[in-house]
């Protein structure tokens, strides 16, 4: 991960706290959001996609389940969509 | 008494009329109310449109709900000629709503992001569901038994069968019953946040994406026969059944097979000793929801079959949902069908539509598009809500034949405690800190008393990380103490006596804070911006929804909002739902929680600073039927005997007199037949206010040489929670748990601010 996915990462991980009252200390980078690591359900992933539009104007709505596997993949999606 | 109870007064306000008649022939005529909503920011939104009713401005200085929902009880009860302060004692109110005051709540943070000075307590005693009522039961006089049903888009329904048990139990003799509730930024951004909102005005069952907001209120004078007989009245029709159940499934979505959608309609039939084949309209709740719609399509096939005997359609295709109104919206646009003999439509349907619809429900009648002539004789009406409640009740022509369950008489008992509070969690460590003498824990800030629920508390009761971490405070005491109390009472809940335990919950705030959070999120961000995580949490019923979720249980399930009473309410109304229904064993809960919200709204009021200490909590009372308690041989703290309400017409926010708190008392030792002398210990519920503790005082006089005890001294005016912790402490004190009383009756009094007092009955085992 870059300098610059880290960033990203950072705060997508910080939405996760804030948003969703997941203790910060179960969310590594690679923990499976919606399986048995996290186990975060549809109405998390509304929030998900909220919170990462409004700090990064990036849509994720209708984006494909696979990017929304790891706080890892989140900020892979984010980076490459990232206008500029 | 006879179990006849008839309709005899009509109102309603929703996006297509400003009264009964107009909205019906509207309807019927298939008239749409769906456009682009005016009295809520949404251009950031991806759906614009709802039901309003512009026409109706509300009036300065009130809140939109309670102004909906007097204009529609006005209209009724000119309707029905009923005259409500000649026997103002035998009149109640009964009100379903979900968001209650939301459009002031909006108003109200909107100023205090802006100047936390700015905003005003007048405001706060506009913003609670527990309002409604009481500024009903103002406008008229009415002085019996006041409350308010909480649980979201089933309240409507809810509080059209509460009213009808509380006069065939002989509480009433009429009430002014229905539901009201206003469009709101909370609902729009809640129910967009959800992506549950259709951008086009919704085709139920069809090709629906979502929802279309409306708002409105719908009123009906429930009365006894008799009552409307002997004073001549109009009789529309009958109110048979209801059925109540619960899906244990998910907190704001259905459960997929419908089996609890369904199992409510059976029951409400059954309960009326009807047949399915019997009814002849169906009013369904119809949201336009791909879930709701799919599971409700699912167990109305089941129940009726796909021949088209019965006509069933959505009205809120063309009124939108009007959530906690929409159940009385609708029972009025039923009632007007039996009047009628026309049923209306669902609005909508292309010939393509039509041609998938035969697909997928055979002859199955949507009644398309337009309203229809009609036999109409027995009508059924469903709502289902966030929490997994699901709720239906039939409506039937004037003298159809019918056979309505008839009540046990079963005693009931105290057969398990679940206590959270500021003396600790567990009856154990309760009792150990009440023998012991223990301090109960305070808020360094703020000197609240408050309870707190960790991790160990959940681990204890089996609830995940993964769960509770979406609950806000008031569902993560609820649930903790309600399976802590089904512990306590050695229930342990399996595929069997799942569907036979209830929970009946009773909240004065209910969810304050994380609706101050949700609301301030919209207000900072934009309507397009509410939170998808805390909406399921703003709704009064979340905490009774999450508990029957944590613990599986799928009976009946109502939570009802009228002050601090209302924990007292949860026991009170429980003895009839066990003699009535399925249920062996009902969770009668009450809670409240303290946050700095919670501490500033009460700041706000005056309460805090004039000698009351707030505090909260969540407890538990299993009140189990004698058959089922003697068959698992469980223990058991005490019997609960009896019930009394009453209110005083006071403004919203003052405590009632001290005549209405000793006519509870007194109507609670008559139905007990316990005499004031024999009463040994008294449960009080002086708070620290002298307007409260005067009226106690006064009261309560004829009790001077029984034994009193406080929870509120010792644990702050935890609300609802302290007047559920006074039924447990009554219990506890009953079973030799907690000192050495020699008392054989216990008398519990509570007192809500608005008026409304409630009174109970226990007796030692």
């Amino acid at each position: 991960m870059d300098a610059k996915q880290r960033e990203i990462a950072d705060k997508i991980k910080d939405i996760l706290v804030e948003n969703l009252r997941l203790p910060a200390e179960d969310l590594t980078d690679d923990a499976k959001l919606f399986g048995d690591d996290i186990g975060l359900d549809s109405v998390d992933s509304l929030e998900i996609i909220a919170g990462i539009d409004q700090e990064f104007g990036v849509s994720m709505m209708g984006v494909d389940r696979e990017h929304f596997q790891t706080i890892e993949t989140l900020s892979a999606y984010v980076l490459a969509n990232l206008e500029n | 008494m006879d179990d006849r109870i008839v309709i005899t007064g009509l109102g309603l306000i929703c996006a297509v009329g400003g009264n009964a008649d107009e909205c019906f022939d509207n309807a019927l005529a298939g008239k749409v109310g769906i456009k682009e909503v005016e009295s809520v920011e949404h251009s950031g939104c991806y759906a614009h449109i709802g039901g309003e009713y512009t026409k109706f401005k509300t009036p300065a200085g009130e809140d939109r709900a309670s102004a909906l929902c007097i204009k529609a009880a006005e209209e009724a009860v000119a309707d029905s000629g009923l005259d409500v302060t000649k026997d103002a004692d035998r009149v109640g109110v009964m009100i379903g709503s979900c968001v209650g005051g939301a459009v002031t709540i909006e108003k109200f943070y909107r100023d205090y992001v802006a100047d936390p000075d700015k905003a005003s307590g007048d405001d706060v005693l506009k913003m609670p569901i527990s309002a409604i009522a009481n500024n009903v039961a103002l406008r008229f006089g009415a002085r019996g038994v006041i409350d308010n049903v909480a649980n979201a888009c089933a309240a409507g329904t809810m509080s059209v069968a509460m009213a009808a048990d509380l006069i065939r139990s002989g509480k009433a003799d009429a009430m002014i019953a229905g539901g009201s509730d206003p469009m709101s930024s909370l609902a729009f951004s809640g129910f967009h946040a959800l992506h549950a909102l259709d951008d086009e005005p919704c085709r139920p069952f069809n090709k629906s994406k979502g929802i279309a907001l409306g708002e409105g209120a719908g009123i009906l004078i429930v009365e006894s026969y008799e009552h409307a007989k002997a004073r001549g009245a109009k009789i529309y029709c009958e109110i048979l059944g209801s059925g109540v159940s619960c899906d244990a499934h998910h907190i704001t979505a259905p459960a997929p097979d419908g089996e609890g959608m369904q199992s409510a309609m059976a029951r409400a039939i059954e309960n009326s000793g009807l047949k399915a084949d019997d009814i002849d309209y169906v009013n369904a709740h119809g949201t336009g929801t791909p879930l709701n719609d799919s599971s409700e399509l699912g167990a109305m096939l089941r129940i009726f079959g796909d021949g088209g005997k019965v006509s069933a359609s959505s009205t809120k295709s063309m009124v939108g949902h009007c959530l906690g109104a929409a159940g009385s919206v609708e029972a009025v646009l039923c009632v007007k069908a039996i009047e009628r003999g026309m049923v209306p439509p669902t609005v909508g349907y292309t010939d393509e539509d039509k041609a998938a619809m035969r697909e997928k429900a055979g002859d199955f009648d949507f009644v398309p598009n337009k309203g229809k002539k009609r036999e109409v004789g027995y009508v059924q009406s469903n709502n289902y809500a966030f929490g997994g409640n699901n709720a239906s009740i039939i409506y039937a022509k004037e003298g159809a034949a019918r056979k309505l369950a008839k009540p046990t008489d079963e005693r009931v008992f105290v057969t398990g405690l679940g206590i959270v509070s500021p003396l600790g969690n567990t009856v154990e460590k309760y009792v150990e800190a009440i023998n012991s003498g223990f301090e109960a824990n305070k808020c360094e800030k703020c000197g609240d008393f408050v309870s707190t629920v960790g991790a160990d508390d959940f681990a204890a009761v089996g609830i995940k990380l993964n769960f509770y971490r979406k609950l806000d405070k008031l569902s993560q005491m609820t649930c903790v103490s309600g399976k802590l109390a089904l512990a306590d009472a050695g229930i342990e809940v399996n595929e069997e006596n799942a569907t036979k335990i209830g929970i009946i919950a009773g909240t004065s705030d209910g969810p304050q804070t994380d609706i101050a959070n949700f609301q301030k999120g919209i207000i900072a961000n934009g309507t397009q911006s509410g939170s998808a995580f805390l909406f399921p949490n703003t709704v009064y019923n979340a905490a009774p929804g999450y508990l029957s979720i944590s613990a599986g249980v799928k009976g009946y399930n109502v939570t009802y909002s009228n002050g601090a009473a209302s924990g007292l309410a949860a026991t009170a109304y429980s003895p009839r739902v066990l003699r009535t229904t399925q249920n062996d064993v009902i969770l009668a809960v009450g809670a409240d929680e303290d946050s700095d919200t919670v501490h500033m709204l009460y700041e706000k009021l005056g309460a805090v600073g004039s000698g009351m200490k707030l505090g909260d909590g969540a407890v538990t009372i299993v009140l189990e039927k004698e058959t089922s308690a003697d068959k698992r041989g469980a223990k058991k703290y005490a019997e609960v005997l009896g019930s009394g309400f009453a209110h005083s017409d006071v403004k919203f926010g003052e405590y009632g007199s001290a005549g209405s708190m000793k006519k509870a008392v007194d109507s609670a030792l008559f139905e007990s037949g316990v005499k004031a002398a024999d009463i040994g210990l008294v449960l009080t519920c002086s708070n620290g206010l002298k307007s409260l503790s005067d009226i106690e005082n006064e009261a309560l006089k004829e009790f001077e040489n029984a034994e009193k005890a406080s929870v509120k001294a010792l644990c702050g005016e935890g609300r609802a929670a302290s007047s559920a912790l006074e039924v447990a402490h009554a219990s506890l004190m009953l079973s030799g748990k907690i000192g050495r009383t020699a008392a054989k009756y216990a008398l519990v009094v509570s007192a809500s601010a608005g008026g409304s007092f409630n009174a109970v009955v226990l007796k030692k085992i």
